[in-house]
């Protein structure tokens, strides 16, 4: 049995699984909001209030590199991630 | 037999019932004297390579990622296939087994690539998860195909998805083998302190507690719980609800929950650790799986082997585990009157739920193994390997 119709997937949740599945999963690999911009296609203004939204949630996390803030997926957001294909 | 296992989902990685399915298939294997060797992806925190109790545990990270989801796994194939590559320089493999569609090109390849039979564990399908709506489906859908094509030998967790897959795929009946999900029941053994538990998630001693567990995605039914909570509200003040898991759908449940003039008595706790999800479970009155779609619902027969009187829909491999009115109590997928109804009757009688509960614990403790599960896989793999 089918579902008859896909719900939307919420603007930040695809921001996330995008940040997800470029590698930006650990703070090593973090990245600045102008580098997911650039990854993704999207605003830097528009990642940036997603990721804020996604930071408050506990599914994203920042590290400070020479002033600059880099993000990064965390545990719970990989897993937050997961539960659209699993 | 030297068994490489390949599957997105492995601990610390768990999302759904993949990990969970693969650990303890990989334990009970072992423990059977079988040599397996799992395949992954990373996860931080995790080491790349470990051994757990004999089992040879390789997380792989792709190096080159992409922000659309499928190109982004078919380069995690290649880097799975590659470490495997690497790995059989050293290890024979004797079969190969892939877990849902996510590595199956890894698999696929390997087969040719090494001249080893394949089995592939279908554990739902992308017809049956979301329907085919959206172009990704369809390339989803034609991946399952694809592995049901390839492999030796198709193993499904229930006869509903047999159904499903010999229907949709048009894979021949005897190609494909009902082997049951399983549990571990050791974690639900011990005793929790019920009363401490219930007070850590604000529940009072007088209080009912509906406890749900599961990924908040629209398959699982939980919208049709929520709208339940009036209902009961109405017919049992003293009822609260705790939703565990999380998902991509939590902020629309969220929004139900909301607006349903309830939403007190509601907890949505996210993500929690196995420890405290064990001692909600065994401290709940009542769990229910609302689910629309379930292949095969690993969460109830997790809640019958905690003790807990489990109220179900009526649907896919739900009902080749639960009797109604026997081992749990069944109600109509998508109605939330009939589903307040279910947890009405389990909670209005103590006695009959209490026998429920001895019921079900009884078929768990001799259907549900890993040990039998891992017998029932070796002998597929034995017939694969010829």
């Amino acid at each position: 049995m089918s579902l008859p119709s896909q719900p939307q997937v919420p603007e930040e949740f695809r921001v996330l699984s995008m940040m997800h599945n470029i590698g930006a999963v650990t703070p090593e690999r973090s990245l600045t909001a102008d580098e997911l911009a650039q990854w993704t296609g999207m605003d830097p203004a528009t990642i940036k209030a997603f990721v804020q939204k996604l930071r408050e949630e506990g599914y994203v996390e920042f590290v400070q590199v020479s002033g600059t803030e880099k993000y990064h997926v965390t545990r719970t957001g990989i897993m937050k991630v997961l539960t659209l294909y699993s | 037999m030297r068994v490489a296992m390949i599957t997105w989902e492995y601990p610390p990685r768990i999302v759904g019932g993949i990990a969970r399915h693969c650990e303890g298939l990989a334990k009970a294997l072992t423990q059977q004297g079988h040599e397996v060797h799992v395949f992954g992806l990373d996860f931080p925190g995790a080491p790349d390579y470990e051994e757990q109790a004999g089992i040879r545990i390789y997380r792989t990270r792709s190096e080159v990622g992409h922000p659309n989801f499928l190109t982004w796994v078919l380069l995690f194939n290649h880097y799975i296939e590659k470490r495997m590559a690497d790995t059989s320089k050293l290890v024979d493999f004797d079969v190969l087994h892939v877990h849902d569609w996510l590595t199956a090109p890894t698999g696929i390849a390997f087969k040719h690539f090494a001249r080893k039979p394949l089995v592939f564990t279908a554990h739902s399908t992308e017809h049956g998860r979301s329907g085919l709506h959206i172009p990704d489906s369809f390339t989803i859908d034609g991946l399952e195909w694809w592995s049901t094509y390839e492999a030796s030998k198709v193993i499904v967790t229930s006869g509903s998805l047999k159904g499903e897959v010999c229907g949709h795929f048009h894979v021949s009946d005897s190609k494909v083998e009902v082997i049951p999900n399983a549990i571990n029941p050791t974690p639900y053994e011990g005793s929790v302190d019920r009363g401490a538990v219930r007070a850590r998630w604000g529940i009072q001693p007088h209080e009912k507690l509906v406890l749900c567990v599961g990924r908040l995605v629209p398959q699982k039914g939980i919208e049709y719980l929520i709208h339940a909570v009036p209902i009961m509200a109405r017919r049992r003040p003293e009822t609260k609800f705790i939703i565990v898991g999380d998902g991509w759908y939590r902020d629309h449940l969220e929004y139900l929950a909301n607006t349903s003039g309830q939403r007190w008595r509601i907890t949505f706790t996210g993500f929690i650790s196995d420890w405290d999800l064990t001692a909600l479970t065994k401290s709940a009155d009542t769990m229910v799986v609302p689910s629309i779609y379930e292949p095969f619902g690993i969460v109830a027969l997790e809640g019958m082997a905690a003790g807990v009187p489990v109220v179900a829909s009526q649907i896919g491999g739900l009902t080749e585990f639960i009797e109604h009115d026997r081992t749990g109590v069944f109600v109509y997928p998508r109605n939330p009157e009939s589903i307040a109804w279910g947890i009405d009757h389990v909670l209005s009688n103590p006695g009959h739920a209490e026998w429920l509960v001895k019921n079900a614990r009884e078929v768990v403790r001799k259907t549900y193994s890993w040990e039998a599960v891992a017998k029932r896989t070796a002998k597929v793999y034995k017939e694969v390997i010829g």
